[in-house]
């Protein structure tokens, strides 16, 4: 338990030192482990009670029946306990089609966020090491095409995938997925940062191609990056609703977003559509879960990648 | 050694793609599978239709046991302006137009007029004319032409809460206007959120409300649009309306469709709603509470003695005209909305305008328990037909409606409702509108 | 290092230093094919995504559909009407008022948490780093409902609220629902914003640290000379993103008017909105897009301006 950080650590990487870990459990306050703040627990907690009351609501709701949910009080539970109820019927609903767009979901993250990342890791690795021509135009319209609003393109993209014979198939939710030009980006930034050219050039030196010192070096001195990209890619695609809205036609490839969106639009407009809120809050809360899984291993990820990259380097 | 690397690149970017081919064809071509594969005998045709309406899938499997050669796909679209629009979409890229399409009464002429619906005068729809209310007949026909065929009706009606009436000492329900006035202030007379009904700006209920009293606010002939909120029926609709609202007697705080008017129908504050016959079959999920209280009337009348209706509502399917298999289509149609599958879309819970159902006796003498097992349907049917003649919307009533809350909203808010100024105000924008899109309004 | 630069995106930031190192026009060829390899995938993807979608955006801007007569080459007059439509000005000036007000506040909240939660001086760090972040992965739909009950006056949290304090203060009037929109954005990206910092916190060397330890320095000063710089090039970022984020709103007053009457919220509420509206419902797709460029230039150039004016700060240290 070396308060001071070793000598190796400073022995010229550019990520910084190696994380220790530090004396859990001890009493002996460092860098990595000071003394904890009351007042600042306090602040902390203040604000993470904004950020729970609503889902405190969500979980409390996903508990009543549709009868109890319109007369019992939002904070107050219900006559009976229907959580149980409320999940099997969510996966019973229009012959069990939430599984399919929970399946749907899996789909379009998964692969959505994978390549998304490798492509942006691709790019930036090209951006921050490597030359081309028209490099300074390419990150401008990259960067600038961020402030475009989405629904403008929604039409234009709609018509041109519809020309490509794509629109009402995955791939029209995975494709533009592919492209997250904010993780671009980050990439961009953290390649230049984190990955000594030295290093690269010595690779070469040793004969390694372009590509192979990519994935063999550069990556893995990416991990902790990839994973803030994979991680935001993540989440962008699992509320994507807009364009999977207006690509798709047929609710067998809806994601969650759009299906719940529609569960909930049949009470909510005027008509005799089914009133469902019990369904939509249980969703709801079943279409959060995952994504309180996925961060929370992600962060593990996230933190034990900032270490590896240390070590790497 | 650069080939190899480039290789190695390009797979590890196709190696996902081709696998996600695969699994997706796996999943999802089944469908399109059995249709081009379809070799030896009888031509299998793939029906595709747009359809908010639960019950029309309902309908399906008796028609493809009547029909083994048509495979009907339904596929529930979401919101009717989503519907629209991909429907424009899909008609402006040329691809994936559904064969069978809902839209609501107003929407026909929007997608009649610019020739996007084939004319069903073709399939021979004429006769069917007689087994449709004379109103909703009407609705489906443009121009002259028959676009649609209706599917499900919205007959104003009032419904009360009964227990809520008594409560503020009225036996009866109003039965004249003057009468839902004098009941407004008794109800009014409980305080707390008691109110007869709510009204944040719903253009739907005012145009009944006009529709019922002889108003015939817009003039459609061709591409010639008049729009006039001065006749004698608008005039008296939207005074009357308008004194309701001057003297408080209106809760122009709750809207309709939101969690809070779930809630006030269901604690009884709210004491009327007059709105379309479908809200028969939603009612009971969103006033769980107040089952047993609720009944159903006839509008008020504006004069005693009358008996005269409007419609809130209700829609109909057409056959687009860039749709790949119209004889088809028009097959299906007729099955669910006239034919041998009406039945099952009627036990399915659909309130159609069909006079075959409206005055059968299973649909009158039915007892519904949560309206305290009053016949319902009499009253429905009886709404149905009753319905005044000669209403028209304009062709550009979707975009219409959807800016009204623009104009009627900082009266409401103000608390301060000039419905007159409203409309005129609403009427000069429909003009700006309707010309900008090649229509002659005035 | 240079923080400032790490974010910079300006072109004249953006020639990399071996470019000038490596002047053989040969090697200089040879590198550029690799580089532009590397870049293929994206690059080709990107103009099928955004390019040519943008390019028929321009296109489409130039004509107007008419239900009665199709679509007539129009030129600029879409241009013309915009930059006279009162509507699309006002929807303008309500982002405008929302970036200047709300964007502060979340920021400010987002720094001193990912501060808070880095100084590992609070306890059940890991918890609320998580729970934080986690209303950014709500879905709008479930986040609007859930608020809507939030805010609600008659059977809310806030009409109980109101009961109890004997106030009355309705949250979606129409001079305060833009309030009540700011508290669900707030909630929603705060989180969001607060990781992006919180990640260059965590790229700061941690010798620096126990450097600064070793000098005796206290928390604060600790916190001024190394974090708050450290931090200036995430603020540009997170700032630019959330002017493009607002100006985009759209989700929260799309969702508003079915939940609750009269909260001021118009069809031309935010420009987003306006250009959604134009060519769903009034099938004026042409206008739309000439709505959608004109705020993208706007936007751009917003960036722009925070880019420089971060820079200069950036060198006046």
């Amino acid at each position: 338990m070396r308060p001071i950080s070793s000598p190796r650590a400073g022995a010229g990487n550019a990520s910084g030192a190696p994380i220790r870990r530090s004396g859990r459990g001890r009493r002996l306050y460092t860098v990595e482990n000071p003394k904890k703040s009351t007042t600042l627990t306090v602040m902390t907690v203040l604000f993470t009670l904004y950020c729970l009351l609503p889902l405190v609501w969500l979980v409390i709701n996903a508990t009543k029946s549709q009868a109890d949910f319109v007369s019992s009080f939002g904070l107050a539970p219900g006559r009976d306990f229907a959580l149980w109820d409320n999940i099997v019927e969510v996966f019973r609903y229009q012959d069990g089609i939430f599984s399919r767009w929970l399946l749907n979901t899996l789909l379009y993250v998964v692969v959505g966020a994978t390549v998304s990342t490798f492509l942006a890791a691709l790019g930036g690795y090209a951006l921050a090491k490597l030359d081309f021509r028209g490099k300074r135009v390419f990150l401008f319209v990259v960067l600038g095409s961020i402030s475009v609003p989405g629904i403008a393109l929604a039409i234009p993209q709609f018509l041109l995938f519809a020309q490509l014979g794509l629109t009402n198939t995955p791939w029209a939710v995975l494709i533009p997925s592919f492209i997250n030009p904010f993780g671009l980006y980050l990439m961009w930034v953290f390649t230049a940062e984190a990955v000594p050219t030295g290093l690269l050039e010595a690779a070469k030196i040793d004969g390694a191609g372009e590509f192979r010192t990519f994935l063999r070096i550069a990556l893995p001195m990416l991990a902790p990056a990839s994973v803030t990209v994979l991680l935001f890619s993540f989440v962008s695609i699992w509320n994507n609703y807009f364009l999977p809205l207006i690509m798709l036609k047929d609710p067998a490839w809806y994601p969650l977003t759009v299906g719940i969106n529609q569960w909930n639009k049949l009470g909510s407009s005027a008509g005799n559509g089914a009133l469902v809120q019990n369904l939509v809050i249980t969703s709801a809360l079943l279409t959060i879960v995952p994504l309180i899984i996925a961060f929370l291993s992600l962060q593990r990820y996230w933190q034990s990648g900032l270490a590896l990259g240390a070590i790497k380097g | 050694m650069r080939l190899s690397q480039k290789a190695r690149l390009l797979s590890a970017v196709l190696v996902p793609m081709v696998a996600l081919v695969a699994c997706s064809g796996g999943s999802g071509g089944s469908g399109g599978g059995k249709a081009a594969g379809s070799g030896g005998g009888d031509e299998q045709v793939k029906l595709t239709v747009w359809s908010w309406d639960g019950t029309v899938e309902k309908a399906v499997p008796g028609f493809q046991a009547a029909n083994p050669n048509i495979k009907v796909e339904v596929v529930n679209g979401g919101s009717s302006q989503d519907e629209y629009k991909a429907l424009d979409n899909a008609i402006q890229a040329g691809s994936g137009v559904p064969d069978l399409v809902m839209f609501e009464y107003f929407a026909v002429p929007y997608f009649a007029i610019p020739g996007k619906l084939a004319d069903l005068g073709e399939f021979g729809v004429e006769k069917f004319k007689n087994d449709y209310v004379p109103a909703a007949w009407a609705d489906v026909t443009v121009n002259g032409k028959v676009y649609a065929l209706p599917s499900d009706y919205g007959p104003s009606a009032m419904f009360y809460n009964s227990a809520t009436l008594k409560k503020a000492g009225i036996d009866k329900a109003p039965a004249t206007w003057d009468e839902y006035y004098e009941a407004a202030k008794k109800i009014r007379a409980l305080g707390g959120d008691h109110y007869i009904a709510q009204d944040t700006g719903d253009i739907f209920f005012l145009l009944s409300l006009i529709w019922q009293a002889g108003g015939r606010p817009f003039t459609v002939n061709g591409n010639k649009v008049h729009i006039d909120f001065t006749d004698e029926g608008t005039t008296r609709a939207v005074a009357f309306w308008q004194k309701m609202l001057d003297e408080g007697l209106i809760n122009t705080k709750i809207t309709g469709w939101s969690d809070d008017w779930n809630r006030t129908l269901n604690d009884g504050s709210l004491a009327t709603q007059t709105m379309g016959g479908w809200l028969t079959s939603t009612l009971p999920e969103r006033a769980p509470k107040a089952a047993g209280d609720f009944r159903v009337a006839l509008m008020p009348q504006w004069k005693q003695g009358d008996k005269v209706g409007a419609e809130n509502g209700g829609s109909s399917f057409g056959i687009p005209a860039a749709a790949g298999h119209k004889d088809a289509a028009f097959k299906f149609l007729e099955y669910f909305a006239h034919g041998g599958g009406l039945s099952t879309r009627v036990d399915a819970g659909a309130f159609v305008p069909n006079t075959s159902v409206l005055e059968s006796e299973a649909f009158q003498g039915k007892a519904n328990k949560y309206f305290g097992d009053q016949k319902v349907g009499a009253v429905l049917a009886e709404a149905s037909e009753t319905v005044g003649s000669g209403w028209q919307y304009p062709p550009f009533f979707e975009w219409a409606r959807s800016i009204y809350g623009d104009i009627a909203s900082p009266f409401y808010t103000t608390g301060k409702v000039k419905l007159a100024e409203i409309l005129e105000q609403w009427k000069q924008r429909c003009i700006q509108y309707g010309n900008e899109q090649g229509f002659q309004v005035d | 290092m240079d923080l400032a630069r790490r974010f910079d995106v300006t072109p004249s930031a953006m020639a990399s230093p071996d470019e000038e190192r490596h002047p053989a026009p040969a090697g200089r060829r040879r590198r550029s094919q690799i580089g532009l390899a590397f870049i293929a995938p994206f690059g080709a993807l990107f103009a099928l995504v955004f390019i040519v979608p943008i390019l028929y955006a321009a296109y489409l801007s130039l004509f107007q559909e008419r239900l009665i007569g199709g679509t007539t080459f129009v030129g600029f007059a879409n241009y013309g009407k915009l930059f006279q439509d009162p509507q699309f000005w006002d929807g303008v000036g309500r982002v405008i008022r929302f970036t200047l007000v709300q964007v502060p506040i979340m920021l400010l909240f987002s720094m001193a948490l990912a501060l808070a939660l880095d100084s590992m001086r609070v306890h059940g760090t890991k918890f609320m780093r998580a729970t934080i972040f986690l209303p950014y992965a709500v879905p709008a739909i479930v986040s609007t409902l859930m608020w809507g009950f939030l805010l609600g006056v008659k059977y809310g949290l806030f009409g109980s609220l109101n009961d109890a304090l004997g106030t009355d203060i309705d949250p979606f009037a129409p001079g305060t629902t833009l309030i009540s929109i700011g508290l669900m954005v707030t909630w929603a990206f705060t989180g969001f914003n607060m990781l992006i910092f919180y990640a260059a916190l965590k790229a700061v060397p941690r010798e620096l640290y126990e450097a600064a330890a070793i000098d005796g320095a206290n928390e604060f000063q600790v916190v001024r000379a190394i974090k708050l710089p450290a931090l200036r090039g995430s603020l540009v970022v997170t700032i630019i993103f959330s002017i493009i984020g607002t100006f985009q709103m759209f989700n929260e007053p799309q969702i508003l008017p079915t939940m609750v009457a009269n909260s001021g919220v118009t069809t031309f509420y935010t420009p987003n909105l306006y250009a959604y509206n134009l060519a769903f419902t009034g099938s004026q797709q042409g206008y739309a897009a000439a709505l959608a460029l004109v705020m993208a230039a706007i936007t751009i150039a917003v960036a722009y301006a925070v880019q420089i004016r971060g820079l200069r700060n950036a060198s006046d240290q």
